[in-house]
């Protein structure tokens, strides 16, 4: 990757480089508003992996929680959408309509000049 | 029931499929009953709920490995009612002697198999339904598989290593990309379900 800035590390957990507008997920609601987003939230809850298969416009996933065995994780994985999971200050950090480089193979969010 | 009509019934029945797994590797899980048809089975039922306080039941539906309902602590006054509400709704239930989900418990995780490395993802008391569906890892660790040499560690360390080494020295020979969850309590260890994971060569 290029001279990017990293922003964080976390667990690579679905493999795959995207670029993409952050979009905070708090609620099942929010996830209603996705557009070709990379969602950020605590973690993916059964009713946002059921999401996930429905949804094809997720860029990409950041949770603060979550590893690499979790139900969410396999569903990312077979549905090819890149996922770092595990990247404790997420939520907090990051912020809606930021744009960054998410890279889930190697478990680095870049932030993108 | 003979064997294969057995078999036919319960095939598809992915958690099933993975206890019977469990049993074809030779490792411990606990005292475990498929019930598919509650009149047919009381007996078998009774005879199992007997001396036990609680029991754990898990559901299956085909082709369905997550997110079916659980009583992960069913007192025995309610079990008979409870397999019954489940088998009604299209369920088949696996009841389990029941572990206890604090007391006496070390950790719970996955270890996920795969190429050259195992892969294990840790949390302490508590189902490990948290692990698996709220994402409560606190504890991540690689080896390799050759020699189990710990390559990689995340989080706080839960356990002594040669406890996890033990467990791992069971199943490093079992295939690649199966995940297995597992209990480790202070009596000894029990796995729960063996899953495939296809999507983990895409880890390699």
């Amino acid at each position: 990757m290029p001279e990017q800035k990293i922003i964080f590390k976390g667990i690579p957990a679905s493999p795959g480089i995207v670029k993409g507008e952050v979009k905070i997920v708090k609620s099942f609601d929010d996830t209603l508003k996705i557009n070709g987003e990379i969602i950020v939230t605590s973690f993916l809850t059964p009713d946002f992996v059921n999401l996930i298969k429905r949804n094809s416009k997720i860029k990409g996933i950041i949770t603060k929680n979550g590893g690499i065995t979790c139900h969410a994780a396999i569903v990312a994985r077979e549905y090819k959408i890149p996922y770092i999971a595990g990247v404790g200050e997420a939520t907090e950090k990051l912020k809606n309509n930021m744009t960054v480089i998410l890279d889930g193979g190697k478990g680095i969010i870049y932030e993108t000049s | 029931m003979g064997g294969k009509e057995l078999f036919m019934k319960l095939h598809k029945f992915l958690k099933i499929e993975s206890i019977e797994e469990i049993r074809k590797y030779k490792l411990l899980h606990p005292a475990t009953i498929f019930i598919f048809d509650f009149n047919k089975q009381k007996k078998e039922v009774d005879a199992f709920l007997r001396n036990k306080n609680f029991v754990t039941i898990r559901t299956d539906k085909k082709n369905n490995l997550y997110f079916c309902p659980c009583d992960l602590r069913c007192p025995r006054s309610r079990a008979r009612q409870s397999i019954k509400e489940f088998i009604s709704k299209g369920y088949v239930v696996i009841l389990q002697r029941y572990i206890p989900i604090r007391k006496d418990r070390k950790v719970s995780g996955n270890i996920l198999i795969l190429k050259n490395y195992i892969l294990v993802e840790l949390m302490g008391k508590g189902p490990l339904t948290w692990l698996n569906r709220n994402g409560k890892i606190e504890e991540q660790i690689k080896f390799k598989k050759r020699n189990l040499k710990e390559i990689e560690h995340f989080g706080k360390r839960l356990i002594k290593r040669g406890e996890l080494t033990d467990i791992l020295k069971l199943v490093k020979n079992v295939p690649n990309y199966k995940i297995l969850e597992f209990t480790l309590m202070t009596e000894g260890y029990y796995f729960w379900q063996i899953k495939n994971d296809e999507t983990a060569k895409k880890l390699e």
